[in-house]
């Protein structure tokens, strides 16, 4: 994470040296990820070339400005805009610090390609330029979640996540779950496995690699991609059954997933199994139950659920089953930990007064901070790549549906209207 | 001259009587001449030219011949009647040894039968059995004890166990929907164990079980309240 870092840095270095809010000093940096404050951003209609002008607005720029609505650092200028053609003082005079132009051509061939640029309305200068070539099976919808990540990544240093994607178990029929996956805006939803059976807790490595739990054959089974792109097969158990397995989840190395096993007298396991040569090893010490294994993103420390002292409780260790330590202190029922992918804070779920809410452990400050409240029950979170939102299960409209949230907890949105979804995990989709 | 009224006669009738009559056949020839009326009665069967009469049938003089037809003759048709009789033989064996088959078959699909009847009637009971015995266990929320209301129920599958020496069960621990889908496997995991260790505890080999826990992924009522959750926090027994 050397970019973190420098990134910490650089922001630390701006909290302290220079003017708070909007600074581009010899870096790309822009604004600091946690600033409450803005950008304001005009975007004058896009210049079409073998397209039609409906279909651009409901396929380019109603999903840029829903993409960029949805960053958390830009805010679209929707009042008093300046007519087409307008210079860019007519837009900084609107309120708009910065104005994006793009140009969509449609090949005779079907291809796409987009010419976009921002400028700064104050300093009358280029921020951002940049052309884009899309295959004709490309949707168009994409271009404007590429185009939404790389502004977001021109102003924070980091890219959004407008084009990432949200994988999930889903019930198809009563006793049969399959794993699909939807992007980041609630379209293009895709069936990633047709087993026909119990299939549970989806993981996917860095460079796309799937891996999972079915229950295809009676008893429940690891399968996963050796190679990306490659067919799904049987990783373990190797040889005869091999009792429960569950939560299988790729190292941040993607060489190594981690499991948990039971075993015939109730106790369940965390084991971490070298994908290459098939061996595993158990890492926790078999009495009770442990389970819910969540990688820190450097790959050396293991979050988890043990019921060890009592209920279910968050504990750490590191990944050879050394320097074990409890994380949660409150509350009686305490499970669920996601790792966040810069490392500084973990997810988990708490149970109060007979439902779930989510709740963020921030390692620097050892403090604990709850994001959800209601009547309603809210599980399973997993981190934006960004560490922005977290992705959730809640019955607060009644089944098991997808939602997001940011970290203030005031802005839950409803990912999809599909009931019955469980286990979700959010991945960068380029 | 007497002499010559004696001798003259008897000379003429001497030397007539001689010219008259033939000599006598010897035997070898009228062995060939058997063997070659044979023959041509043999070639006259084989020709198919049905001479049903012998020629030397009334051939006095030669009964032989007359006895050497009929000799082949009767050899033919013996043969006919050797060859129809192996052949009418034949048949009657083969008639019988299709019989004896048949009869074989009819005996080994009625053996079949009855034996399917048996084992079904068998698999039935074991089915009737199993039906009465295997019961659903169910236990308090996030533990995994055996409630004692549940003990006859357990008892009974450890009988039922006894009575079927060949049985296999699969135990399958189930909860209800609070708490998070992978605690909620491993809980089941527990579940199941329990009720393996206590039917241990009963005296039956724990080989014959199998565990399997589906956490909270296989619920029998969907709606969120406690009758809906007792329901689904459970053990079930499966014949496998």
């Amino acid at each position: 994470m050397p970019r973190f870092f420098i990134r910490t840095f650089l922001l630390a270095l701006a909290a302290s040296w220079l003017v708070p809010g909007l600074r581009a000093q010899q870096t790309e940096v822009v604004l600091s990820a946690t600033s409450s404050a803005k950008l304001v951003l005009g975007m004058t209609s896009p210049k079409i070339s073998g397209l039609d002008a409906a279909t651009v607005a409901s396929d380019f720029t109603a999903v840029l400005r829903k993409d960029l609505d949805e960053t958390g650092v830009i805010a679209v200028l929707a009042e008093r805009l300046p007519a087409d053609g307008a210079p860019a003082k007519a837009w900084k005079e609107a309120g708009a610090q910065w104005l994006l132009n793009a140009k969509l051509t449609k090949a005779a061939n079907g291809d796409l390609q987009m010419e976009a640029s921002a400028v700064d309305t104050s300093a009358e200068k280029g921020v951002f330029t940049r052309t884009y070539n899309a295959n004709k099976i490309v949707p168009l919808r994409y271009l404007a979640h590429y185009l939404a990540d790389d502004l977001v990544g021109r102003l924070t240093g980091e890219k959004g996540v407008a084009s990432s994607r949200i994988l999930f178990v889903r019930q198809v029929s009563p006793g049969v779950k399959e794993i699909f996956q939807v992007d980041r805006d609630g379209a293009g939803l895709v069936q990633l496995t047709r087993h026909g059976s119990l299939t549970l807790a989806p993981s996917l490595a860095s460079d796309g690699r799937l891996a999972y739990i079915t229950y295809k054959g009676g008893a429940p089974e690891i399968w996963g991609q050796r190679r990306k792109d490659g067919p799904h097969e049987k990783f373990y158990p190797t040889t005869a059954a091999g009792g429960m397995l569950s939560s299988p989840v790729w190292s941040p190395d993607g060489k190594r997933l981690a499991f948990v096993q039971g075993d015939r007298r109730g106790n369940s396991d965390i084991m971490v199994l070298d994908v290459a040569s098939g061996r595993a090893r158990r890492l926790t010490d078999g009495t009770g139950i442990n389970t819910e294994p969540s990688w820190n993103p450097n790959g050396n420390q293991i979050a988890f659920t043990s019921d060890r002292e009592g209920g279910p409780q968050v504990f750490l260790m590191q990944d050879d089953g050394s320097n074990l330590r409890r994380l949660t202190a409150e509350g009686l029922y305490n499970a669920s930990p996601a790792w966040s992918p810069n490392g500084a804070m973990i997810a988990y779920v708490s149970r109060f007064e007979g439902k779930f809410d989510l709740f963020v452990y921030k390692l620097g400050e050892g403090k604990a901070y709850q994001i959800t409240t209601g009547v309603s029950t809210s599980e399973s979170p997993a981190w934006s790549p960004d560490e922005r939102l977290l992705v959730f299960t809640s019955n607060r409209f009644g089944p098991l549906q997808l939602f997001t949230t940011d970290l203030s907890g005031r802005q839950i949105r409803r990912l999809t209207e599909l009931p019955g979804c469980q286990s979700p995990r959010w991945i960068r989709g380029r | 001259m007497r002499y010559g009224t004696y001798l003259v006669p008897a000379a003429i009738v001497l030397t007539l009587g001689s010219l008259a009559c033939k000599p006598p056949k010897t035997a070898e020839q009228i062995k060939q001449e058997t063997q070659a009326a044979f023959n041509e009665g043999v070639q006259a069967f084989k020709d198919g030219k049905g001479r049903e009469t012998n020629p030397y049938v009334n051939d006095k003089d030669n009964p032989h011949k007359a006895q050497g037809w009929f000799d082949g003759w009767d050899k033919a048709k013996a043969d006919k009647e050797a060859a129809d009789k192996a052949a009418a033989e034949k048949a009657a064996a083969d008639a019988k040894a299709a019989a004896d088959a048949k009869a074989a078959a009819d005996r080994a699909a009625a053996d079949e039968a009855a034996r399917r009847a048996a084992e079904a009637e068998k698999a039935a009971a074991f089915k009737a059995a199993a039906a009465k015995a295997l019961l659903t266990i169910h236990f308090d929320y996030d533990k995994s004890e055996i409630k004692e209301k549940d003990r006859a129920i357990l008892q009974g599958i450890a009988d039922f166990m006894k009575a079927f020496p060949a049985a296999k069960v699969e135990i399958e621990g189930h909860c209800d929907e609070r708490g998070t889908n992978e605690y909620n496997l491993a809980l089941g995991n527990k579940r199941a164990a329990a009720a393996l260790a206590y039917l241990k505890t009963l005296g039956v080999d724990e080989a014959r079980f199998t565990t399997i826990s589906y956490g909270k992924e296989k619920p029998v009522c969907t709606e969120a309240k406690e009758s809906c959750w007792s329901q689904n926090r459970r053990g079930e027994f499966k014949a496998k």
